[in-house]
C-alpha cells in the first residue's frame, strides 16, 4: 500500500514536470500576454528615463516631448489591460472585486501623478518634477511586479483559449488610444 | 490556481514596518555609544563580552530589525499574501525583538544569568514567532520568483541560526567564556551568510532593476545562487565541526567556505554590472549605498582570502574583528541603510494617497508631499558621507584601537542619529499631512 502511494505520488509528480515542461515548450512559440504586456513595461520604463534625464538637463522641450511620449505610451497600455484584458478576466472568473479592481485602482493613481509631473513640466520645475518620478518610478515598478508575477501569468492560464484573440484586441485598441 | 488567495490590495497599515525601521536606528545609537563607552578592548579581541553585546546590539537591534519590517511589508505586496492580524502580529513580534535584543546585550556586559535567560526566551519567542508566520505567508504564495525562492532559503537559515544562538546562550549562562569556538563559527556563518547575506540577495533580485531601471539580474544566475549557497553551508556544517575535532584537515572547510565567497563575489560584481548600466541617470543615495555595500561585500571576501593564505595574518586577534566590521559595517549597513531611503518615503506617500483616495470633493483635496519632500535628497546625502566617514574611521579604529575608537563611535552616533532624524522627520510630515486631510475629509459634510 506504502509502495503504491509513493508510486502515485511520483508518478504525478513527474507528470506535473512533463506537463509544466510542455507549456514552456508551447510558450516559447506562442505569444503570450505575459511576454507582451511585460515587452510594453519595459518600453515604458525607458521612456520614463529618457524624459527624467532630460529634465535632469534642465532641456525643457526635449523633456516636455519625451514625457508626452511617456504618457501616451502608458496611457496606450492601461487602456489596453482596462478595455480588453481586465474585462475578460473578470468575465471568466467572475471576480470584478479582486486584483483587477486593485490594478485598476493604481492606475487611477498613477494617472494623479502624471499631472503632478506635467504641471511641474509647465513650470518648469526640475526639484518638483523629480520628486514625483522618483514616487512614480517606486509606485510603477511594484505595480509592474504583481501584474508580471501574478496577474498576467493567471490571464494566461485563465484565458489560455483566447490568448490569439485577446492579443488581438489590444492591438486595435491601442491603435486607437 | 487559487484565485481567492490572490489579493494585490495587501498593503499593510503604515505602523507595521515602520515600528521597525524606526527603532533600528536607535539600536544604532545604543552600540555606537557602547563602542565610545568601551572602545579600544572592545575592538581587539572578538570573545570580549561588550564586542559580543555590541554584535547583537547591530546584528539584531538594527539589522534584523529592519529586515522582520521589510519582510512584513515585501510578503503581501510583492508576493500577494497578506500577513494576518498585522498589527497584533508586527507590535507583538517588535517588543518581544526590542526587549529580548536589550536583555541579551546587558547579559553579555553583566554576566547575569537571569538576564541571559529572559533573553533566551523573548528572542526565541521573537524569531519562532516571526518564522511561523512568514512561512505560513510563503506557503501561500503562487508565484515562483526567484526572489520567493530565496526568503525560503534565508528564512531556512534564520531557524539554523536561531537555533545555534539559543544553544549557545545556554551555554553561556552555564560555561564561562570562551564559547565553543566551533558553535559560535557556525552561528556567526549562518547569521551573517545564510540569514542576512541570502535575504540581501534575494531581494536585490527584485529591487535592484526596480529603482535604477536596470536589465534583470541574468536567469541563468538567479534560480541557483540563493539555493547553491545555502547547501555549501549545510554541507559544510558537519565538515566543520570535524575540523575542529582534527578529523579532517581545515582545508575541506576553507574550500567550500571559498565557493561560497565565489558565489557572493559573483553576486556583488553582477549587481555593480547591472549598475553600471542602468538606463536612470540621476544621482542616488540608495546607488550610493548599494555601491559602497557591494564592493564591501567583496573587501571582505578579500581579506578572508588573504587570511587563509596568510596564516600569521589570521591568527591576530584583530583579524575576526575587522572581517566582521568590514562585512557588517561596509556590506549590509549600506545595503540596508539605502533600502530604508526608498521604502519610507514610498510608504509615507502610499498612505497618504490612499487616505486622500477616500476625498472625493476636489477641492478639499490636500497636497501630498512626493518622495523627495518626505526626505529631501540633500539630506540623505549628507548623513550618507557622514556613514561612509564613520566606516572609514571604524575601520581604522580596528587597526589603531587606542587612538581612534572614541572618534569613531561619536561618528558612527552621528550616522545613527542622522538617519533616525531623517526617517523620524517622514514620520512627522507623514503626520501632520494625514490629520490635514482628516481634517478636509471633516469639511467635506459642511459643503
Amino acid at each position: 500500500m506504502k509502495h503504491y502511494t509513493l508510486a502515485r505520488k511520483l508518478y504525478k509528480y513527474y507528470l506535473k514536470k512533463i506537463v509544466f515542461f510542455a507549456h514552456t515548450i508551447d510558450n516559447l512559440f506562442m505569444e503570450t500576454i505575459t511576454q507582451t504586456l511585460t515587452n510594453e513595461h519595459s518600453h515604458c520604463d525607458q521612456l520614463f528615463a529618457q524624459a527624467e534625464e532630460k529634465v535632469v538637463k534642465k532641456q525643457w522641450e526635449l523633456a516636455t516631448t519625451g514625457f508626452t511620449n511617456f504618457r501616451a505610451a502608458m496611457e496606450q497600455h492601461f487602456t489596453k489591460e482596462e478595455q480588453v484584458l481586465f474585462p475578460s478576466f473578470e468575465e471568466r472568473t467572475g471576480q470584478t472585486a479582486g486584483p483587477t479592481a486593485v490594478m485598476r485602482m493604481e492606475h487611477q493613481q498613477m494617472r494623479q501623478v502624471f499631472d503632478e509631473m506635467q504641471k511641474a513640466l509647465t513650470e518648469q520645475d526640475s526639484e518638483e518634477y523629480l520628486g514625483f518620478s522618483e514616487t512614480l518610478l517606486v509606485l510603477m515598478q511594484q505595480h509592474n511586479v504583481k501584474e508580471q508575477q501574478m496577474l498576467y501569468p493567471m490571464t494566461d492560464q485563465v484565458l489560455s483559449q483566447e490568448v490569439a484573440s485577446i492579443l488581438n484586441q489590444m492591438d486595435q485598441v491601442g491603435k486607437n488610444v | 490556481m487559487n484565485i481567492a488567495l490572490l489579493s494585490l490590495e495587501q498593503t499593510p497599515p503604515l505602523s507595521v514596518p515602520l515600528r521597525f525601521f524606526l527603532t533600528a536606528p536607535l539600536f544604532g545609537l545604543l552600540a555606537s555609544l557602547l563602542l565610545l563607552y568601551d572602545g579600544p578592548h572592545l575592538l581587539m579581541n572578538r570573545w570580549y563580552p561588550s564586542t559580543l553585546a555590541l554584535t547583537h546590539l547591530i546584528t539584531l537591534g538594527f539589522i534584523t530589525m529592519v529586515m522582520f519590517g521589510a519582510m512584513l511589508q515585501l510578503l503581501p505586496v510583492l508576493a500577494g499574501s497578506p500577513v494576518p492580524r498585522p498589527i497584533f502580529v508586527s507590535s507583538t513580534l517588535h517588543i518581544l525583538l526590542t526587549l529580548g535584543t536589550l536583555s541579551l546585550a546587558s547579559g553579555f556586559i553583566t554576566g547575569w544569568a537571569w538576564m541571559m535567560v529572559s533573553a533566551l526566551i523573548l528572542l526565541g519567542l521573537s524569531f519562532f514567532g516571526f518564522i511561523g508566520i512568514v512561512a505560513y505567508c510563503l506557503v501561500n504564495v503562487k508565484g515562483r520568483s526567484p526572489t520567493m525562492t530565496g526568503m525560503r532559503f534565508a528564512l531556512g537559515a534564520l531557524v539554523i541560526n536561531a537555533m545555534l544562538g539559543i544553544i549557545l546562550g545556554m551555554l553561556f549562562v552555564g560555561v564561562v567564556l570562551p564559547l565553543p569556538m566551533v558553535l559560535t563559527n557556525l552561528h556567526l556563518t549562518w547569521g551573517l551568510i545564510g540569514w542576512i547575506g541570502l535575504l540581501i540577495i534575494s531581494i536585490a533580485y527584485q529591487v535592484v532593476p526596480m529603482f535604477q531601471i536596470t536589465p534583470q539580474y541574468p536567469s541563468y544566475l538567479t534560480p541557483w545562487l540563493v539555493p547553491l549557497v545555502f547547501f555549501i553551508l549545510f554541507l559544510w556544517t558537519p565538515l566543520d565541526i570535524l575540523v575542529h575535532l582534527n578529523q579532517l584537515p581545515a582545508t575541506v572547510s576553507q574550500l567550500l567556505i571559498g565557493f561560497i565567497g565565489l558565489g557572493l563575489s559573483i553576486f556583488a560584481l553582477v549587481t555593480l554590472n547591472l549598475q553600471a548600466h542602468r538606463l536612470r541617470s540621476i544621482p542616488d543615495v540608495t546607488l550610493n549605498y548599494w555601491r559602497v555595500g557591494m564592493i564591501g561585500l567583496l573587501f571582505s571576501i578579500i581579506l578572508w582570502g588573504v587570511g587563509v593564505f596568510w596564516s600569521d595574518l589570521a591568527m591576530k586577534p584583530f583579524y575576526p574583528v575587522l572581517l566582521g566590521v568590514i562585512f557588517i559595517v561596509g556590506f549590509v549597513l549600506p545595503v540596508i541603510q539605502g533600502m530604508l531611503y526608498k521604502i519610507v518615503p514610498f510608504l509615507v506617500w502610499l498612505h497618504l494617497q490612499n487616505q486622500q483616495l477616500e476625498i472625493t470633493k476636489v477641492i478639499s483635496m490636500v497636497k501630498i508631499p512626493n518622495m523627495k519632500q518626505v526626505i529631501p535628497d540633500k539630506f540623505a546625502r549628507r548623513q550618507f558621507w557622514v556613514y561612509i566617514m564613520a566606516l572609514g574611521l571604524t575601520i581604522s579604529a580596528v587597526l589603531w584601537p587606542a587612538g581612534l575608537s572614541d572618534v569613531a563611535g561619536i561618528v558612527l552616533a552621528c550616522s545613527f542619529l542622522f538617519l533616525g532624524y531623517n526617517l523620524y522627520k517622514g514620520l512627522w510630515l507623514y503626520r501632520s499631512v494625514s490629520w490635514q486631510i482628516a481634517a478636509a475629509k471633516g469639511k467635506k459634510s459642511d459643503f
